[in-house]
């Protein structure tokens, strides 16, 4: 009988367990009832990234499957707006707060202003929000997005408008860049948390036709194959910062949670494994509390950061 | 918001055999065959890969629930698919479904039109059988690129399913080809025109090349025929959770077509 202690704290965000979901991998965690009871088997999960207006997306074709497990999506941030999750899913997402699953709302903007705004919207609307992630890192969307998380100067100056504005935990989600001296602006903004990394802007071209396999000539990057790059960025941008982490990328196994938490990373988030190995979740829990016992420790914490080099 | 009752499940390969050039026939054992709608897909997982991650959404056309099989006719277009083929009996994995919205039986009275391009004749199978299973009478065109491409067992089916509907005692079935080298020369928006001329229809079934199904869907509405279809897109989860599947709609935006689809109505759709 496993009895290790699996709580940790997220920047204030208390989960039961390190398991959290990368937004947009998980619908907003109704589509994966079938799979498990998710509000009694998740730390946290996080939403679709909604901005305060709705957003259409980009057109088709939007995903391209590389041959090295690796997929590219150019989704490009469609939501319907605060108001509308809200009304839509809150219901939903409030049963989970109420199974002790924490839930992480994900603000999406184009600009400062448009920031403050959705977050505005969410404090005003999402009483069931357990705590905010600002998207300052979406390669897909042609303004705000993954400029405004470019230099540390524009990441910090985005976390200083949405920080008065709630007292709830704010994580910022971080493009794959920079990563320490972008987290120690973010930090010193007045971050509670940092998530990363966001997917790696890539390209795939049809030699056929010359264009790109997907909508825009550019895509997100996603999947085991970015995993090693995930865990160096999560490792650096640990080591730059004292406020907690949740790392993503590549995420598929139990071990790869543990490399994680080695590295770093107070939670850990499953992303595109959701989409091929959807049932994954209570296994990849299971087998990392085995991991745990297997260290020898009763507390994951003790764990976090205990990478030896 | 609706409950999804998208699960995980196993199953095991019944037979899995070539019926034309590049289109083989899977049967498989699963007990989700009693659960999958008509129109309704799934997800399948090929083992042995793992540079390959994503599964394999496939449309099916029979299932029986009482034996718990079900019947998939896929093209061989990709790695995936290559993989699949490989598949024997007995082998297992497991499988994600049933997954979307299937089709509507007609709401009016009278005879359906089936249509169906290429790879897109599962679901209309599957949609005869709904007809068939209802006593509705249906005529059916059949479109391929060449006849090796034909799987003529499959005609032969959509031929002969049984119908207690009075008005379906002469049912056609139009085999097209775009090289002539079975049945008519030419697209099946050609044979659809030319049934149009002949006969009337309360309701309209389609899927194949969306260039296809966008003149099929132009027909329909020229003669005031409600129209069905049912998209295909590259997919990721396959249960509306990644947002990668996108299909323009007419009114503007998107809908998913995973979870809002596959099935829509012709003139949901942005063409």
């Amino acid at each position: 009988m496993v009895s290790v202690n699996m709580a940790v704290n997220l920047g204030g965000i208390a989960m039961r367990n390190p398991l959290n979901t990368a937004s947009g991998t998980y619908g907003n965690g109704w589509q994966f009832e079938g799979f498990y009871d998710v509000g009694t088997t998740m730390g946290a999960i996080t939403c679709k990234g909604v901005a305060a207006e709705p957003w259409d997306g980009n057109p088709a074709p939007r995903l391209a499957e590389l041959s090295g497990s690796a997929i590219m999506n150019s989704v490009g941030l469609q939501n319907p707006g605060v108001a509308s999750f809200v009304e839509q899913y809150g219901g939903y997402l409030q049963g989970l707060r109420d199974k002790g699953c924490q839930v992480i709302c994900q603000v999406a903007g184009h600009s400062i202003d448009k920031y403050v705004r959705a977050t505005e919207l969410y404090e005003e609307l999402a009483p069931f929000a357990s705590g905010f992630e600002i998207n300052i890192s979406c390669p897909n969307i042609a303004a705000g997005g993954a400029a405004m998380g470019a230099t540390p100067a524009a990441a910090a100056e985005v976390m200083r408008a949405v920080r008065p504005l709630t007292k709830r935990p704010v994580i910022v989600k971080m493009a794959p860049h920079d990563v320490a001296e972008i987290g120690r602006a973010l930090e010193d903004a007045g971050a509670d948390a940092l998530s990363l990394i966001n997917t790696i802007p890539g390209m795939s071209i049809d030699v056929r036709t010359r264009k790109s396999r997907l909508s825009r000539p550019t895509a997100g990057v996603s999947g085991p194959a970015i995993h090693a790059i995930a865990v160096r960025m999560v490792w650096e941008c640990a080591k730059a910062v004292s406020i907690p982490l949740c790392g993503i990328g590549g995420v598929s196994s139990a071990e790869d949670a543990a490399e994680m938490i080695l590295a770093g990373a107070t939670a850990v988030s499953l992303g595109t494994v959701n989409m091929y190995d959807p049932a994954c979740a209570p296994r990849i829990l299971a087998d990392l509390e085995q991991w745990v016992e297997s260290q020898g420790v009763s507390d994951i914490n003790d764990l976090i950061g205990a990478f030896e080099c | 918001m609706e409950a999804s009752n998208t699960r995980l499940w196993p199953f095991e390969v019944v037979s899995n055999e070539p019926i034309a050039h590049d289109i083989w026939r899977l049967v498989i054992a699963s007990d989700m065959a009693s659960e999958i709608e008509p129109g309704q897909f799934m997800n399948l997982q090929v083992p042995g890969d793992g540079s390959h991650i994503l599964r394999i959404p496939l449309s099916f056309a029979s299932s029986h629930g009482p034996s718990g099989t079900v019947e998939l006719i896929y093209a061989v277009v990709g790695e995936g698919t290559r993989r699949l083929t490989m598949m024997e009996a007995g082998e297992t994995s497991t499988l994600v479904g049933p997954s979307g919205h299937g089709w509507r039986l007609p709401t009016a009275s009278g005879r359906s039109l089936l249509v169906a391009g290429g790879v897109g004749l599962p679901p209309v199978m599957a949609a005869a059988r709904m007809l068939a299973e209802q006593g509705l009478g249906f005529d059916a065109i059949v479109g391929a690129q060449t006849a090796d491409r034909h799987p003529e067992a499959q005609i032969d089916l959509l031929r002969g399913l049984p119908s207690n509907d009075l008005c379906d005692c002469a049912r056609r079935v139009l085999v097209t080809t775009d090289d002539g080298t079975l049945g008519i020369r030419g697209f099946t928006t050609d044979a659809m025109a030319k049934l149009l001329e002949e006969r009337s229809y309360a309701q309209v079934y389609t899927c194949g090349p969306n260039v296809m199904m966008a003149g099929v869907a132009r027909l329909a509405r020229e003669h005031g025929i409600d129209c069905q279809v049912s998209m295909e897109r590259m997919m990721g989860c396959g249960f509306g959770a990644c947002a990668c599947c996108n299909v323009g709609m007419s009114q503007g935006g998107y809908a998913l077509c995973c979870q809002d689809g596959p099935v829509f109505d012709a003139e949901e759709v942005a063409w």
